[in-house]
């Protein structure tokens, strides 16, 4: 790896996607118009090929030589010697996250092109939707190629900005402009948690380098020599995870994802489901050092992405919005490769994001060709039966349902089925949820997959619907093909090609703090390892696939009167679930609206108690004032009287003494 | 030319409202275009200032010295050395007041080019009030004597009291006397300490001075007392806490800035408030340090208490530009969270932040403006879609909102970063200052200031940007020959601002380089300070020009982290890595820490 090619690819994937936004934002609306998504799309192009370039150069790296830290300029500086500088790090993990980001990005950008010829916004929303799309990807790649926290930082901001403009795209809307900004606060909530971390760290560490950092970390000291408490490493731990559960939507920071999905469906494809909300993932796998430092830390990863996964599904059951019910089982997806991580499977929960990024990516697309097809409409009632008209929107989406169903061989089934497996081995509990979750992601996918594209054809009126274009279908296409085969590139037939790729990252921590350690990546545990031991879960997980579709087969196609009585049976239950266990309004009731009354307080505290206390000082004044004004008459015998008897008192007071 | 450049600059606004004075009454026209004219001249003379402290400070290796300086014997009694009285006219700018001066000077173009339309009535009075203001404004920012600095201080009132209460709205008179006696309560009280510290001069050395070099020398060296320094602390503190303003003196400022007219606003929140956070971190903290060490825990109580409650007053304000007045007031709680921890992160972030503030709320009370302009409204809940109409100032609004809710990327994140870093490792050592006063326990509470900050400002975007267009009946008002978007005018006063927030959120080192150097020289260091500080191994520090020198002498913890840093497998990153180890090595061993803790306690 020559550290050059690494900077100038790096500096072309982050400098490429900003250039294409800002063309597109500043020629868009007087020369580009209708052109305007060339900049970006061809900004997104250069970025994959240099991350194209960049994998290569980590892949053939000689073992031991992965990692490099590549610095670019420095940013801030702090009064010390060592300012807070633009550097990048380079691993396997940075290499697959730039593949994925941009890979998805340019497909997403160029399906695009033709989706947001019919819905854009009215005002300049073709140019707009493209520059804050290449804005974006320039962020995410930030965030991956960042080789300290303050940089990390940045890219996180910087996509959660993107995810705020892009959700508030059709900002006419009342309710997207209110979920942009129920996203951006949801998030700076967990960004509370995530800045107060990183300033701890800088705090006990005196540095932000990760290299740094982590090595500190290993050897259990502080900045300053001194012995690393538990205490304070949980602490870290606890408040990055904070972050991540922002970012991530994960309990119970999860409220801000379903109602982003009132931004445009690619962006709902690429930053909703892909990319963005897997950097809390990133994260943590990245903080691997600091996370494993502190077993209490780990075990809330886990509890919190086992408990997200499940609870999310459930919620998923009784949605109707297609987009929505997508967004509710990303946020469980992301639960499973946050239990990965929290099971010290990290690579697993990596591969996860790799393989969910093509299936929920394609999921989003196919759900917005319906939207297309359908005129903007996305509720599952109100249409049915759309095989016949969507050939190719019904293969690709039945792609990806059977990837997220995990149906046996798709890229779902496997990557799934290693974390559930580590999941077993760590935390039995959490495993069965896993389980349970994966039972339930089957039922509600294919639950949509029946109600929206069998039984007998039906359209909202006035519809036309249509299959899309070309520029629509082939990425769609591409992206089946990766949901479909995507998880071959980590069977034992391909010598589980990406778990050694990305060993060399989790080797010193994920991988040799697990308790499992021994019995999961052992040589000699895995040469004696039964048949059933290696394929009984992937036989129990893929038969729980397959009996979800089955019982979603029964209840929405054979015996389509049995939803309408279960709901009638359990209304409560039923209830419950449609209003998302009313997290909401628990959050209105019991955070916002409190705040907002003591906002009033102190309003009325400047205007009456400080100002009153202000009018009472200078009520004061104006007292003393007045009880002297008498003597200031202007009547010249007063004057004369008081002199008299001033000069009276003191000829006294002299002849006194 | 060097010697006298502050000089012009000060004065040039001056001249320039001179000028006007001999114009034509009625050509309005013309009257306004010449304060333009003049205002730029300044900015020119300001430019050719900062390059020429540029050359002048790296010639010298950066020492943090005042350069450009003059000198003019005022009131001098006696020979000039060892003179019985010594209050003179002396200038000179350093690292910090350099950027001060250069944004004054940006900003105050800007501010009179936005009231081309917007002001119709007395033309010729109001231009020539507006740049009077700037002299005084300028003037606070170069002044090395006290008492030059106070006149200055005070000077700006004047035209700002005749700014709100002329131009201004409905309530102006209301609001330009609550203005003029609030904050002229509190500087008499500074006044007062001024003289005190004056008379104690003439006791210990024998000469009235004001001289703030001799003042500051002689603060830094513990010649004042702690029992003295408590008191000027106190009495500098109720002008300087008046005019941030800070929690609970806040009150005039939301009256004043939504009466004001919009460069009146502009110029009161961009750089009038700045002059309290600038005599804190001028006066209070380098002459009265022992006093700043001791009530800067009282300060940042105050000040966090004022971030939040600033920040959840602004939340339910309908008014817009009450909104943006609370939120200065919970800004500049962050301000003087920086500047009181007391260490070179925290106060150049302070130093910063004074710089943030005022170009992202000058440019939300300039958006404002344009707003009002078109609607003649600045209540939120009878506009709203506005982006629909006004995609240019939707872009600028949303822009400067992001730039003063801090995103990365954008100058109000690194301010507000380094003020809680420096806030976060107040106790710590690692910029070679002795151990502030603050910890982490303050940054908690800060930082849920961050989030109430992006609360209120994407509340108001939304309500004012977003969902179904909403505008009073028969706006927007075009007749002064405004268009319904920004006009050409507008956006080339919103785009220098604009760029100047992207090139110091990107690349903001070279200013906080010089102000680090300033701040340790002036602020924080000086040579007493520096000396105890440093009381090692190292003992050549406050002389050294070589900065990144200083730390050479404690090799223990740099060898370990430098040599551990390589073993991570971490190849060829020598630069960062290298660097960073050695931030890590400059922790000083814990005996030295109390020996150092003795000797401060000793002395006081």
């Amino acid at each position: 790896m020559s550290i050059e090619t690494l900077k100038i690819c790096g500096i072309v994937i982050l400098l490429a996607p900003l250039a294409g936004a800002v063309l597109a934002g500043a020629l868009g609306p007087v020369k580009l118009h209708g052109r305007s998504h060339w900049p970006a799309i061809l900004g997104v192009a250069a970025a994959f090929i240099a991350a194209i370039v960049l994998f290569g150069q980590v892949r053939s790296a000689p073992a031991g030589e992965t990692a490099a830290a590549v610095s670019v300029y420095e940013w801030i500086t702090n009064g010390t010697d060592a300012a807070f500088t633009v550097d990048f790090l380079i691993d396997p993990l940075t290499a697959i996250m730039l593949l994925t980001v941009t890979g998805i990005s340019l497909l997403v950008v160029i399906y695009s092109r033709d989706y947001m010829r019919e819905h854009g916004s009215p005002l300049r929303g073709y140019e707009r939707f493209f520059a804050f799309l290449a804005l974006f990807v320039f962020s995410m790649c930030a965030l991956v190629l960042s080789g300290n926290f303050l940089l990390l930082y940045l890219g996180w901001e910087a996509v959660g900005l993107c995810s705020y403009l892009l959700i508030g795209f059709y900002y006419g809307r009342p309710a997207a402009a209110a979920a942009a900004k129920k996203a951006f606060l949801v998030n700076r909530v967990g960004d509370f948690g995530f800045g107060l971390g990183i300033l701890l760290i800088y705090f006990t560490f005196g540095t932000l380098e990760y290299g740094l950092v982590f090595q500190m970390v290993q050897e259990g000291m502080t900045g300053v020599g001194d012995a690393l408490t538990n205490g304070r490493i949980t602490t870290i731990a606890l408040l990055l995870l904070c972050g991540a559960c922002g970012k991530s939507a994960q309990l119970p920071l999860h409220v801000w994802l379903p109602d982003a999905m009132e931004g445009p469906s690619p962006v709902s494809a690429l930053i909703h489901a892909a990319t963005m909300v897997t950097a809390g993932v990133y994260m943590i796998a990245r903080c691997g050092a600091i996370f494993t430092a502190s077993p209490i830390a780990m075990t809330a990863v886990a509890i919190v992405g086992g408990i997200t996964a499940l609870f999310a599904a459930t919620i998923a059951l009784a949605q109707t919005d297609m987009k929505r019910i997508l967004a509710y089982s990303t946020i469980s997806q992301l639960g499973y490769m946050v239990l990965g991580v929290g099971v010290y499977a990290a690579d697993s929960a990596i591969f996860h994001l790799f393989t969910h990024a093509f299936f929920k990516a394609l999921l989003f697309l196919a759900a917005g060709s319906v939207m297309h097809a359908m005129g903007g409409i996305i509720d599952i009632r109100q249409f049915g039966g759309l095989r016949k008209i969507l050939p190719w929107t019904f293969l690709t989406f039945m792609a990806g349902s059977l990837a997220l169903a995990g149906f046996p061989l798709l890229s779902g089934f496997f990557s799934k089925d290693e974390i559930i497996h580590h999941a077993l081995t760590v935390h039995p509990v959490l495993g069965v949820l896993g389980l349970v979750t994966a039972l339930l992601t089957a039922f509600y996918t294919f639950r949509m997959v029946f109600l929206a594209f069998y039984g007998p054809q039906r359209v909202p009126e006035g519809v036309h619907p249509h299959e899309s274009g070309k520029w629509m279908l082939v990425p769609l296409v591409i992206l089946s093909i990766g949901a479909i085969g995507a998880g071959y590139v980590n069977i034992e037939a391909t010598g589980r090609s990406f778990h050694h790729f990305l060993a060399p990252v989790f080797e010193h921590t994920f991988a040799a703090a697990s308790p499992a350690h021994a019995a999961a990546h052992g040589v000699a545990a895995t040469a004696h390892a039964g048949f059933w031991t290696e394929y009984g879960l992937m036989i129990i997980s893929g038969g729980l696939a397959i009996v979800g579709i089955l019982a979603a087969y029964i209840l929405y196609m054979r015996q389509d009167w049995l939803p309408g009585l279960i709901r009638a049976s359990a209304p409560r239950s039923y209830r419950t679930l449609w209003n998302k266990y009313y997290f909401d309004e628990v959050y209105d009731a019991g955070v916002v609206e409190p705040a907002r009354q003591t906002a009033h307080v102190c309003v009325g505290l400047d205007d009456y108690l400080i100002d009153g206390l202000l009018w009472l000082v200078t009520a004061i004044v104006r007292g003393i004032g007045l009880l002297l004004r008498p003597f200031q008459s202007g009547m010249l015998q007063g004057y004369a009287l008081s002199m008299v008897a001033g000069i009276a008192i003191i000829v006294l007071l002299v002849f006194w003494a | 030319m060097d010697s006298w450049i502050l000089t012009i600059i000060i004065f040039s606004p001056f001249v320039g409202a001179f000028a006007l004075l001999l114009a034509r009454r009625g050509n309005d026209a013309a009257i306004r275009e010449g304060a333009l004219y003049y205002a730029f001249v300044t900015l020119a003379l300001t430019v050719y200032a900062v390059v020429r402290f540029h050359m002048g400070t790296s010639e010298g290796g950066g020492s943090g010295d005042f350069v450009l300086t003059a000198y003019v014997p005022w009131i001098v009694s006696g020979e000039a050395e060892g003179a019985a009285i010594d209050i003179a006219y002396r200038v000179g700018v350093d690292g910090i007041s350099i950027w001060l001066l250069a944004m004054t000077a940006l900003l105050s173009p800007l501010a009179i080019w936005s009231s081309f339309t917007a002001i119709r009535t007395r033309v010729r009075e109001y231009y020539i009030l507006l740049l009077l203001l700037q002299v005084g404004l300028l003037g606070v920012f170069c002044a090395r004597d006290l008492l030059l600095f106070y006149v200055f201080f005070e000077f700006t009132l004047i035209p700002l009291y005749f700014l709100i209460g002329i131009w201004g709205g409905p309530q102006r008179r209301w609001a330009a006397n609550k203005f003029f006696v609030y904050t002229i309560a509190g500087s008499v009280l500074t006044f007062a300490g001024i003289v005190y510290l004056a008379y104690f001069a003439y006791t210990t050395t024998g000469a009235i001075t004001l001289n703030l070099q001799t003042l500051t020398r002689m603060g830094q060296s513990g010649e004042i007392p702690l029992n003295v320094q408590r008191w000027l602390f106190l009495a500098f503190a109720a002008g300087f806490a008046i005019k941030v303003p800070l929690f609970p003196f806040h009150t005039w400022l939301p009256l004043a800035h939504t009466e004001a007219p919009t460069a009146g606003s502009v110029i009161l929140a961009s750089v009038l408030l700045k002059l309290g956070t600038y005599g804190f971190c001028r006066l209070s903290i380098p002459i009265l340090p022992d006093a700043s060490f001791m009530l800067a825990p009282i300060v940042a109580v105050v000040a966090i208490i004022g971030i939040i409650y600033a920040a959840l007053a602004a939340w339910v304000q309908t008014d817009i530009k009450k909104l943006v007045a609370y939120s200065s007031v919970s800004h500049l709680g962050f301000c003087m969270l920086g500047l009181f921890s007391l260490k070179v992160a925290g106060v150049s972030g302070g130093v910063l932040y004074m710089i943030n503030h005022g170009l992202s709320t000058g440019a939300l009370f300039l958006i404002v403006g344009c707003m009002y302009e078109r609607y003649h409204t600045r209540d939120i809940n009878k506009v709203g879609g506005l982006a629909r109409q006004m995609p240019w100032l939707a872009f600028f609004l949303i822009f400067f909102t992001l730039s003063s809710i801090g995103l990365p990327g954008l100058n109000g994140f690194v301010g507000e970063f380094l003020v809680l870093l420096g806030t976060a490792t107040s106790a710590g050592m690692s910029d070679g200052i002795a151990p502030g006063p603050l910890g982490f326990a303050y940054v908690i509470p800060a930082a849920l200031g961050i989030i109430l900050g992006a609360v209120y400002m994407l509340w108001m975007c939304q309500r004012v940007l977003f969902g179904p267009v909403k505008e009073p009946a028969d706006t927007p008002d075009t007749s002064t020959g405004l268009t319904r978007d920004l006009t050409h005018r507008e956006k080339s006063i919103l785009a220098p601002i604009a760029i100047c927030c992207v090139i110091l959120g990107v690349y903001p080192k070279p200013m906080l380089s010089q102000f680090e150097v300033a701040i340790e020289r002036n602020i924080l260091g000086g040579p007493g300070v520096a000396m105890r500080a440093s009381a090692g191994p190292d003992p050549s520090f406050p002389g050294s020009d070589d900065l990144h020198g200083r730390h050479g002498g404690r090799p223990l913890h740099g060898a370990r982290n430098s040599s551990t840093a390589s073993g991570t497998g971490l190849n060829g990153a020598s630069g960062p890595v290298g660097a960073a180890a050695q931030v890590v090595g400059l922790a000083h061993p814990a005996s030295e820490m109390v020996s150092f803790n003795g000797v401060v306690l000793d002395e006081r």
